[in-house]
């Protein structure tokens, strides 16, 4: 076993309680009985009861539910697709152009992102709902893929599918066959990045949603705004453990497909 | 006539090329890796592609495999043109340096998968893919996934995945470049039998010149994308066409001189490395005064302390350093002239008797039929 010095030990309690003591409060005083949200009554699960009886909730939930399924799988479709594309032409001139510009949005200050699709949505006159927003996190959020199956393709030996070309397959169903199933740990992995991502997005949301299409995030901080409750500690536990999993899920699926490469 | 396939097919004009490779260029950008290329292949040869790395060997086998596409020229297999055709669609299979096994596949999967593009009947493709599991004796590990099994196993399924749809031609990139040397050895000759059973037409690419000479039929030397010399493996080693050929395929003492005429013995060679004239049977069109190489392999160069009896072909010098190889020890001779000469002699005595050491005097001798003259 490694003997963890006494500065190591420090460094790690104080660097983890920075991290993590506002989300464990946040978890505790979901369960708290009193109304009073600093304030600890005892146990319950009250708040959470509560919340199913929140037709508000309920309907953002739903919204946000649908928008993050609806753009990661876009994202992850359209993400793929650029992640091999720029794999496989190998050197062009302005490939590094190409690649820094898939990855900007990853830097851009969100805010810009959010006013430039709202822009562009009333430009074109496009009416603000589910489908904008949903557009708008499509956007962001195809980088997130792209990087992944990059990375992922940079380990990947192309003779493997010029093996199966070899061998008679074409070449779409070489990708079918060949190709998809090796980078599908990492393509699954990018889903549930960007699934992630929209989950919890409140700016770009914020600038590109209209009525009806409130998301939870927009929600929650709209009712913060009236004051902190213990409902909202609870619906924001059930985003927290819904984010985690996802995390959790992507970092797994990551592993099992390194141990499969070597 | 017999109905027996001839053995040189190349030396027969009444044989039909397999292969035809017609002129052909690959340029990439400015860079030109294979050059106005001419070859003919026969069927059931196994004809090697050897070279020192970015001579053009890879592309010449791409080319044949659908990979690159040919810039000028054109390639014909069994008469037909095939430059134009996609990969997918060439009766040409090809076995990869890294294997390029299919990992989320088993073993007999991954042999299957070609026949599986046939859309051949499901007992058919069992019935094929067991008869080549037992070719290359992997029939225990046809469940398994290629990382769990070993280098030499990975490199056995390769082969039968690429023989396993009975191609017209097997193409075999450095196929065994990534195995330890007592299992490369082995697998050269399993490579041979399976050649020879299986009547199929073998085009290896390899810059291990000992492989090539193990298992070729034949062996096309290429240098900055064209063939220097194509030949069977003891024509290439005894009678190399320049000194780069010479020295790429095994050792060789190279001696430089200037040509004096020819006599009875043979061609006349002045050379700096020795006070006498030197001779090699081999007759040469050239003029005296010329400029020409005498190339002669260690093995046959014949070293002792006492003086040869003959008059001609003799160098003197000091042992200067001896490399035991069990079978054979190879000495290094310094010249008067300061240059060293390797010799190569068999430990046929075990006694010391024999024994030469370092320092020695020594007398190097040839046979004028040993030498080979070059004039390039």
């Amino acid at each position: 076993m490694k003997k963890f010095g006494n500065f190591n030990i420090a460094a790690l309690v104080i660097g983890f309680s920075f991290l993590y003591i506002p989300i464990i409060l946040l978890i505790l005083f979901s369960f708290n009985e009193s109304r009073l949200v600093t304030v600890w009554g005892g146990f319950s699960t009250k708040w959470y009861g509560e919340l199913m009886q929140n037709q508000g909730i309920k309907d953002a939930a739903w919204v946000t539910i649908k928008v993050a399924f609806i753009s990661s799988t876009m994202a992850t479709i359209l993400g793929t697709i650029a992640g091999l594309v720029m794999t496989r032409f190998g050197s062009f001139r302005g490939r590094t152009l190409f690649s820094g510009m898939i990855y900007a949005p990853m830097v851009m200050p969100e805010v810009i992102i959010g006013l430039s699709t709202l822009l562009m949505f009333v430009a074109l006159a496009v009416d603000r709902g589910v489908f904008t927003v949903t557009l708008a996190h499509i956007t962001f959020s195809m980088c997130y893929v792209a990087v992944v199956i990059q990375s992922r393709m940079s380990s990947y030996d192309d003779s493997i599918t010029e093996a199966a070309l070899d061998l008679g397959c074409t070449p779409f169903k070489t990708f079918m066959l060949i190709t998809l199933p090796i980078i599908l740990p990492a393509v699954i992995a990018g889903w549930l990045l960007s699934f992630t991502l929209s989950l919890d997005d409140l700016v770009i949301a914020s600038f590109t949603s209209g009525p009806g299409s409130t998301t939870l995030p927009m929600k929650i901080y709209s009712m913060v705004r009236l004051g902190v409750t213990p409902e909202i500690n609870a619906v924001s536990t059930i985003l927290v453990g819904l984010v985690t999993l996802g995390v959790i899920a992507a970092s797994i699926i990551g592993r099992k497909q390194k141990q499969q490469t070597i | 006539m017999s109905e027996l396939p001839s053995v040189n097919p190349w030396l027969d004009p009444s044989q039909k090329p397999y292969i035809q490779i017609e002129n052909v260029t690959k340029k990439f950008g400015d860079f030109t890796a294979i050059d106005h290329l001419n070859l003919d292949i026969y069927k059931n040869e196994f004809f090697s592609l050897l070279g020192p790395s970015g001579c053009g060997k890879t592309t010449l086998l791409r080319m044949l495999a659908g990979f690159e596409k040919v810039t000028e020229g054109r390639i014909l297999l069994d008469g037909e043109d095939i430059s134009e055709i996609p990969p997918h669609l060439r009766p040409i299979n090809m076995m990869f340096q890294s294997y390029a096994l299919f990992p989320h596949m088993t073993v007999e999967k991954n042999i299957a998968f070609g026949l599986k593009q046939d859309n051949l009947p499901p007992n058919e493709i069992n019935q094929r893919v067991e008869e080549m599991l037992e070719l290359v004796e992997l029939s225990d590990f046809a469940k398994r996934k290629p990382n769990q099994l070993s280098g030499g196993q990975s490199q056995r399924v390769a082969l039968a995945r690429s023989l396993a749809k009975r191609p017209k031609l097997l193409l075999l990139d450095e196929p065994l470049g990534a195995l330890d040397k007592r299992l490369r050895e082995q697998t050269q000759f399993e490579l041979m039998d399976i050649q020879e059973k299986l009547e199929v037409t073998f085009v290896i690419v390899t810059h291990d010149q000992e492989e090539a000479m193990t298992v070729s039929s034949r062996i096309g030397v290429m240098d900055s994308g064209n063939l220097i010399q194509v030949a069977t493996p003891t024509e290439i080693y005894e009678a190399p066409v320049n000194k780069d050929v010479a020295d790429f395929i095994g050792d060789v003492n190279i001696l430089r001189g200037i040509y004096k005429g020819q006599n009875d013995v043979g061609t006349q060679l002045h050379s700096d490395d020795s006070d006498s004239i030197v001779f090699a049977t081999q007759e040469v069109g050239a003029s005296t005064g010329d400029e020409m190489w005498f190339a002669i392999r260690p093995e046959k160069l014949e070293i002792s302390k006492k003086k040869p009896k003959n008059q001609h072909n003799i160098l003197k010098g000091l042992i200067e350093d001896i490399a035991y190889g069990g079978s054979f020890s190879t000495y290094h001779v310094r010249l008067d002239s300061g240059r060293i000469l390797k010799a190569i002699r068999a430990n046929r005595v075990r006694t010391e008797e024999h024994h030469l050491t370092w320092e020695d005097e020594v007398y190097l001798h040839w046979e004028p039929h040993s030498a080979v003259v070059l004039l390039s």
